[in-house]
């Protein structure tokens, strides 16, 4: 796939930097107008044509955290994302280094079992879920959102797929020293293959909080009072509500909650690529 | 879990610096209490997933298929109704045109955005200089929520003063549609969307694919003389296939449940032009409390899952190269 040298190959790679050019443009492109948008003073929403404004209204951003709480929506999508991601590297952890490492009757078959849930459709076991969640009193409640992701939901079966993966491949002579010595199973796991999984577990957090951040359903199904909700719910809910003209703090709002995953994504990349190829090419 | 652990770290300390009779009993004793420990041990480990994801979630699959002939409002006991929500719902012909909307999207989504994707990956798979900023870039709408993508986009999509009409006038002379407010192109709007947000996470997964191709197998094409497209058609696509085929796996079968971009944009309008299955399905148990009905219907979503799903893996045999 490199390119020689030569006339053509030149024009040829001035034409893929265009090409990329215009590509990055359109992706880009809604990123900088809803960053404008959410700096441009009310009365100049609407008006055609669509420009940039004439002056930045910076206050729009205090606008939207004075009506609306944003400061506890953010404090919200944090707390279940930070806790749900432990949740799942916990879980997930402790069950792919079973699958990659213990002998057990039943192993393969539960091995299955896991990764075909994935197949099924969150609307199938939406509504009996609802209602265990409901028995348990976590309606209008985090807890909700955070505790199951310390029984593998989520993206626990991803989660247990991509670890047992790594688990896999690290050589066996590693451990059989340590189990030699004696160490206990969990040992072993604790000290020697999670640290050596480092990589792996990071590609499992940026991706399970990034899931959990960005989730729109959980939130709308189990949240009802306005403290309790997250950015997502809060930016839906201002879409819908009295304020769906005030663009601009719509917009507001929006850049708040994609600020901290682009963040998270840019210093993390490696880790975001990692997780997603690994899916792709073991299929 | 660290209790156990605690204790087995005794029981080895034991069995290795034991001396005598009396201890070399106990450290027997020890050894059987160790190889019992040895045998549940696994099953801690998978406990809280088997518990989450094997009973729970297998139970919950099991009880949606039962709640499916059922009459169900959350509150007062379910009353066994036999097939009647799913005879009701093929007679409805509401529910064919949510069957319709759902198909339509898939159809105007799934293959362009692997078409695209695929395409994207090709032109980031070079070794030049920027070429990872690029790929970045390609990636940030995949990384943000579709709520944050879904506002923006309504906005870009507003008919007088959005910036995609005003674009189409001044570059192509065009008037745009009325986008989400039209019946015909609010579908169509929301596929767009939606192939813009999805491309960067297909063309990663294209892009592992392409770099796992050994370079050897190009050298040997070009010393067998074939150019450039001879090198695409029979090494590039057929070592990809495996890619190409979990892509359209995973993009069929993510395609089926849009949910959130109707809930954003349109809460299925205009004239239930844009009412998709998930959708309606969230509709029906959380907004109406009919949950029998809506777990049938998730059902009907969930055979549809599967079919196309099986369909892919037989017909992946003609097209797919397992090298």
């Amino acid at each position: 796939m490199v390119e020689r040298g030569g006339r053509g190959a030149l024009a040829g790679r001035a034409l893929l930097y265009l090409l990329l050019t215009a590509v990055a443009i359109v992706m880009i492109a809604p990123f900088v107008w809803m960053l404008v948008t959410s700096l441009t003073p009310a009365s100049e929403l609407y008006r055609y044509p669509p420009s940039l404004p004439d002056s930045l209204a910076p206050e729009n951003y205090t606008e939207v955290f004075g009506r609306f709480p944003f400061g506890r929506f953010t404090v919200n999508s944090l707390t279940i994302a930070v806790l749900a991601t432990v949740g799942t590297l916990a879980s997930a952890s402790l069950a792919a280094y079973a699958f990659a490492r213990m002998e057990f009757r039943g192993r393969r078959a539960l091995y299955w079992i896991v990764l075909a849930t994935m197949m099924v459709p969150f609307q199938v076991t939406m509504v009996p879920i609802f209602f265990v969640i409901k028995s348990l009193g976590w309606i209008d409640s985090h807890a909700a959102l955070i505790v199951p992701s310390y029984f593998g939901f989520g993206m626990g079966a991803f989660g247990v797929f991509l670890l047992r993966q790594f688990f896999a491949t690290v050589p066996k002579e590693i451990e059989e020293a340590a189990v030699l010595d004696g160490a206990s199973r969990f040992r072993i796991y604790w000290q020697i293959l999670l640290p050596l999984a480092t990589p792996a577990l990071a590609t499992l957090a940026v991706l399970t909080f990034m899931a959990n951040w960005n989730d729109l359903l959980g939130p709308v199904l189990y949240l009802s009072s306005r403290e309790k909700m997250t950015l997502t719910v809060g930016i839906a809910a201002l879409q819908g509500g009295e304020l769906a003209a005030r663009i601009d703090l719509i917009m507001a709002g929006a850049v708040v909650s994609i600020v901290p995953i682009l963040i998270l994504y840019v210093i993390a990349q490696r880790y975001f690529i990692q997780g997603i190829g690994a899916g792709g090419v073991k299929g | 879990m660290n209790e156990g652990s605690s204790d087995i770290d005794e029981t080895g300390a034991a069995g290795t610096s034991g001396r005598g009779p009396d201890s070399r009993a106990a450290s027997r004793r020890e050894a059987s209490r160790r190889d019992r420990f040895r045998r549940v041990e696994p099953y801690l480990f998978v406990l809280p997933v088997t518990i989450g994801v094997v009973i729970v979630t297998g139970g919950a699959i099991a009880a949606s298929f039962i709640l499916g002939f059922t009459k169900w409002d959350l509150v007062t006991a379910p009353e066994w109704i036999g097939i009647a929500n799913y005879r009701e719902a093929f007679a409805s012909d509401l529910f064919r045109q949510v069957l319709g909307n759902t198909f339509l999207y898939v159809l105007l989504s799934a293959p362009v955005s692997v078409a695209c994707s695929l395409a994207l990956a090709l032109m980031v798979n070079r070794r030049i200089r920027g070429i990872t900023a690029f790929r970045t870039l390609y990636f940030f709408p995949v990384v943000t929520s579709m709520v944050a993508v879904a506002v923006v986009w309504s906005w870009l999509y507003n008919p007088e003063f959005g910036l995609l009409n005003y674009l189409l006038r001044e570059l192509g002379g065009i008037e745009g549609p009325r986008w989400l407010l039209s019946t015909d192109w609010a579908m169509p709007a929301i596929a767009l969307m939606s192939i813009w947000k999805g491309i960067g996470y297909n063309m990663l997964i294209f892009l592992a694919g392409l770099q796992a191709i050994p370079e050897t197998l190009y050298e040997a094409a070009t010393i067998d003389g074939a150019g450039p497209v001879r090198r695409f058609t029979s090494v590039t696509l057929p070592m990809l296939s495996p890619t190409t085929f979990f892509v359209f796996v995973i993009t069929l079968i993510g395609s089926f449940q849009i949910f959130e971009q109707t809930y954003t944009m349109t809460q299925g309008g205009p004239a239930s032009s844009t009412l998709t299955l998930s959708y309606f399905i969230f509709q029906n148990a959380f907004q109406y409390f009919r949950m029998g009905y809506a777990t049938a219907m998730a059902y009907i979503l969930f055979a549809i899952t599967l079919v196309v799903t099986i369909a892919q893996f037989r017909l992946q045999k003609r097209w797919v190269f397992y090298g």
